[in-house]
């Protein structure tokens, strides 16, 4: 069985085997080249977004009734797309196994052009032996260095490796204990939350603009008239250190507000009773938020969208997408971001929760989305694909076909379905960067924005087959920031140029229009038979719902007034830059 | 002109495994067309690790020692390689594979909640046991990654003793890693790191294709490289061999002292005979060894030391660490850039960044111990080298080094003495 080497030549042998061997190689060369190619052109390729097909589903999308002809094209252009992108596949995949076939022929070619021309062992002058031995001691050299070189190489990368993070990790386990919860996101387990019903609601204030952020106070009674300086018809007020353009909410006896600049954001509880700030918390950035600030407008800042109260939790949402949700006593249950918006002038949208959702307008230039978030968990519920940017809040109308949340955006006002999210109608009837919210009241839906024209949409139909339609439209005095209201047979709003226009609600016929001091970006609220508006120079005025401006009220709130205020029984809680202010009637 | 073989070979690999993967990655059409998706399966466990491939790896242990001994058949061994390529790397996918085994029986050491079953306890101990008796045949023929290399190891050059022995610390360091990764619960070093493993289930971690293809090209002119450098089994297989009864002997029967395998092993693993002249004052070497055994304590000390100090990076190869560390930076604003898979996932899994660098900071605490036994161990191997190479041991003919020699046969056509000569 003795097996010898032989150390036959053999030139014939040896040029075949290198012929095949050069041959083998150049054509797996090739062939490795043409699979580098295709695979790169594979990896390019994305047949689901080609982009007429893309531009094709937008249309047909778009299209008012269902358009067999171009979906046909569509389902030729997606077959041929993707038949185009498997065979790329099929050829890479043909490809790779001809690759392992030629790279197997080069390597027995090769191996046997090695053994057709041997290299015959050659004895040394010097015997291998002897040069072996003094390699001991060179040995012995390279092991020593290479012993030095791991013992001073572990030192150095440990020495480099010892940041700051790691001694500050090392040094304060009970600090890392503490940032729970700023850590905790949206993903945190966390107990279901009883929803209050709509009749609760309707006692407090738990949003922008009231109960389903319409500007309807379901309270008849509110102090007249009041005077800060003097401290008349003024319950209690308290300082405010920090910024933010948001309205006061109010659940129960405590009120809420957010405040933020650049870096620092908080929520701060006051008892409505006293005025004693039960607790104020700040919040810490959640692990997966922005850490850039984002760029936002001085009249907007970073805390301009209003809180929800709602039940045992509140809800508080930041200028840089930052959703938290507290419960009464302040502690953080859940926190989310939604990253910075794309929206030049800040985010200004509201919260609006009802039932189990809270609703987040998060209406951006890119990939604008209406948000149904779990009040208990933070999570989606569900989430709707808007189409345009805006600046408004959504409110809830209760319609004769069920609730509705109704949205404004630079195109379109549409109308969701609460619980689903699905969209129940949308009519174009709006134009430019819409701040004001719609107003709803007796199946009548109001959408305005300055620059472009004010719309009476009428709704109409059934419970889950609605129709709108635009009855009306308006275009002389407009609103720009201050969100209309309706009390039924009018709506009314303020402008940025210091107007307060009266409109018939059937038919868009302007009533009355009472020019005031300054322009309006508080929204007014409706109050039994009365409505209450301030001006940027900080006046309210009070005046009676009806076809002829009947003013019950004048007086100056001492600063300006961007926030809307809130009304609860006999009260008026109202925010201005520096101060917070309970206001009773006698 | 050479032809990079082993990237070209990788990159095919690479390539088809791809391709299956992309095809499932599309959402299906938006429409009903003639394509049908490619249905997703999901293959069960299929019951691997039986007796049967322990018992073929017996008989794949005792053919080659069989081939090594008495048939001393190089084309034999070659056959068997192709097999064990075939048969254990392609088929089997290389798991289990006696290199990575090594992590199993350490576990079951360590690590209080493992246990290892009798199946993976053979594929650990038949090859040591065959060491021990017949020297590395495992390594000649049946091992899978050694049988990858030792096909495209076409044109091997011999490199220096000296750099051979210096960079076959490697596998200590390797083996240390290995066993203080299963010990602090950091995970599978060497299945992690595995370049020929990617090869053998064609998958598409490309960086791991890309190292096998570096060490395959290499292995051309270098040969198994891997075995020889890196191979943490290898430690254990080389002293296993170094006690071995019987071992591969070059001539079959008595040296004639020729000196034609003088150049034969491109593995550095034939011992010569030592020079009839002197080649160092024996003094000189006396003092040598006993001042390196009274400075071997010390170099341990530091050793140890070095290690202990090394806790802090050694750590971050433990996923908790690495993790922890992430999230931490993430947090501080100092890493920006999201997309990290792990750090993904854990920001929804619900735990709390405090809860996640609460067991980093234990785990580092455990590397500090591991840290100092590894430094403490490549301390006492260094020096165990440093000795060895003082001692010259008397001897009159080419013979294989026990401890390096892989029993490939490379050798035996090169000799010239017939059997029973």
């Amino acid at each position: 069985m003795l097996e010898k080497r032989e150390f036959d030549k053999s030139d014939f042998l040896w040029r075949l085997s290198s012929t095949i061997t050069i041959v083998a190689g150049l054509f797996s060369l090739l062939v490795f080249i043409l699979i580098i190619v295709n695979y790169w052109m594979i990896k390019r390729a994305d047949p689901v977004n080609h982009e007429l097909l893309t531009y094709l589903r937008v249309e047909y999308a778009n299209a008012p009734e269902k358009d067999e002809a171009l979906a046909q094209r569509i389902r030729d252009l997606d077959l041929i797309t993707r038949k185009a992108f498997f065979t790329s596949q099929t050829h890479l995949r043909i490809g790779a196994w001809v690759l392992l076939g030629s790279v197997s022929i080069f390597l027995i070619a090769f191996k046997n052009m090695m053994r057709w021309r041997p290299q015959l062992p050659e004895l040394a002058d010097v015997p291998t032996a002897d040069k072996e031995f003094l390699a001991y001691a060179q040995s012995r050299h390279l092991i020593t260095w290479a012993g030095i070189g791991l013992l001073a190489g572990g030192m150095m990368t440990s020495y480099f490796s010892e940041t700051a993070l790691t001694a500050e990790l090392l040094a304060q386990p009970a600090a890392a204990e503490g940032g729970a919860e700023s850590a905790a996101g949206a993903g945190q387990a966390a107990a279901a939350v009883t929803a209050p019903a709509w009749d609760e609601m309707l006692v407090n204030w738990p949003s922008f603009r009231g109960p389903g952020a319409n500007g309807v106070a379901h309270f008849t009674t509110a102090p007249v008239s009041w005077d800060v300086e003097s401290g008349e018809g003024v319950r209690w007020s308290a300082d405010l250190t920090m910024p933010g353009h948001n309205s006061p909410v109010i659940w129960g006896n405590r009120l809420y507000i957010s405040s933020a600049d650049e870096t620092v954001r908080e929520v701060a509880c006051y008892d409505t009773e006293t005025g004693d700030l039960v607790w104020k918390k700040t919040i810490n950035a959640l692990p997966t938020s922005p850490r850039e600030a984002p760029d936002v407008m001085e009249d907007t800042g970073h805390a301009a969208s209003t809180m929800a109260a709602h039940g045992d939790l509140v809800f508080a949402l930041f200028a840089n997408g930052d959703l938290v949700a507290l419960d009464q006593e302040g502690n953080q249950r859940w926190g989310r971001s939604f990253g910075i918006p794309d929206n030049h002038y800040g985010h200004s949208s509201s919260l609006l929760a009802y039932g189990d959702i809270l609703y987040v307008q998060y209406d951006q230039a890119v990939e604008p989305k209406l948000h149904g978030v779990n009040i208990s968990t933070g999570k989606d519920a569900w989430v709707a694909e808007r189409n345009k940017i805006s600046w408004a809040s959504p409110i809830l109308a209760q319609t004769t076909f069920g609730p509705q949340v109704i949205l404004a955006s630079e195109q379109d006002a549409d109308g969701y379905d609460p619980v689903t999210g699905n969209l129940l109608w949308s009519v174009k009837c709006l134009g430019g960067e819409v701040s004001p919210s719609p107003a709803y009241a007796n199946g009548m839906v109001f959408v305005a924005n300055e620059y472009a024209v004010a719309s009476g949409v009428t709704l109409e139909g059934a419970e889950g087959a609605v129709t709108a339609t635009v009855s009306w439209e308006f275009n002389e005095l407009l609103p720009e920031v201050s969100s209309p209201v309706g009390d039924g047979d009018r709506f009314y709003f303020g402008t940025a140029i210091g107007d307060i226009v009266c409109l018939d609600a059937k038919t868009g016929e302007t009533l009355w229009v009472e020019e005031v001091e300054d322009g309006f970006y508080a929204s007014p609220i409706l109050v039994g038979d009365r409505i209450y508006i301030a001006d940027l120079k900080g006046n309210m005025y009070v005046f009676r719902t009806g076809s002829a401006y009947e003013e019950l009220a004048r007086f100056s709130l001492g600063e300006p007034a961007f926030a809307t205020p809130a009304f609860m029984d006999n009260r008026v809680y109202l925010r201005t830059p520096e101060k917070l202010y309970c206001i009773e009637a006698p | 002109m050479r032809t990079p073989v082993a990237p070209i070979a990788a990159a095919a690999a690479f390539l088809v495994s791809t391709a299956h993967a992309i095809e499932l990655k599309f959402a299906p059409p938006d429409f009903e067309t003639e394509y049908a998706m490619p249905y997703l399966f999901i293959p069960p466990p299929d019951g691997r690790n039986t007796w049967w491939e322990a018992l073929i790896l017996f008989g794949a242990l005792s053919l080659t020692t069989w081939l090594v001994f008495k048939a001393r058949s190089r084309r034999g061994l070659f056959g068997v390689s192709v097999f064990s390529l075939l048969f254990f790397g392609f088929y089997r996918q290389g798991c289990i594979c006696p290199v990575g085994s090594t992590q199993n029986v350490a576990a079951a050491i360590f690590l209080p909640d493992v246990a290892v079953s009798w199946i993976i306890v053979a594929f650990f101990v038949l090859p040591l046991l065959f060491s021990l008796f017949f020297g590395r045949v495992f390594c000649a023929s049946v091992c899978p990654l050694g049988a990858m290399q030792e096909l495209v190891a076409i044109a091997p050059i011999r490199i220096s003793p000296a750099l051979e022995r210096v960079l076959g610390l490697g596998k200590y360091i390797y083996l240390g890693l290995a066993i203080l990764g299963v010990a602090t619960g950091a995970g599978f070093l060497i299945c992690r790191y595995d370049p020929f493993v990617r090869l053998y289930r064609l998958n598409d971690n490309f960086g791991m294709l890309i190292a096998a293809a570096l060490i395959l090209l290499i292995g051309v002119f270098i040969a198994r490289p891997y075995c020889r450098f890196l191979c943490p089994y290898g430690v254990l297989l080389g002293w296993m061999s170094r006690f071995s009864k019987f071992h591969l002997q070059i001539p079959p029967s008595p040296c004639v002292e020729c000196r034609l395998c003088e150049d034969s092993c491109p593995y550095n693993a034939i011992d010569m005979p030592t020079p009839r002249h002197l080649v160092e004052d024996p003094a000189q070497g006396k003092k040598r060894i006993r001042g390196l055994v009274f400075l071997a304590p010390v170099f341990i000390l530091l050793g140890a030391l070095g290690g202990y100090m090394m806790y802090e990076p050694l750590s971050r190869m433990h996923p908790t660490v690495s993790l922890s560390e992430r999230i931490a930076l993430e947090d501080r604003g100092i890493i920006t850039e999201r997309g990290n898979l792990q750090a993904d996932t854990f920001r929804v899994e619900g735990k709390t960044a405090a809860q996640l660098h609460a067991e980093s900071l234990a785990i580092k605490e455990q590397f500090k111990t591991g840290g100092a036994l590894l430094g403490a161990f490549l301390a006492l191997i260094i020096s165990i080298k440093l000795i060895e190479l003082s001692v010259i041991k008397k001897r009159t003919i080419f013979e294989p080094h026990k401890e390096t020699c892989f029993s490939c046969g490379r050798c035996y056509p090169y000799c010239p003495v017939e059997e029973g000569a």
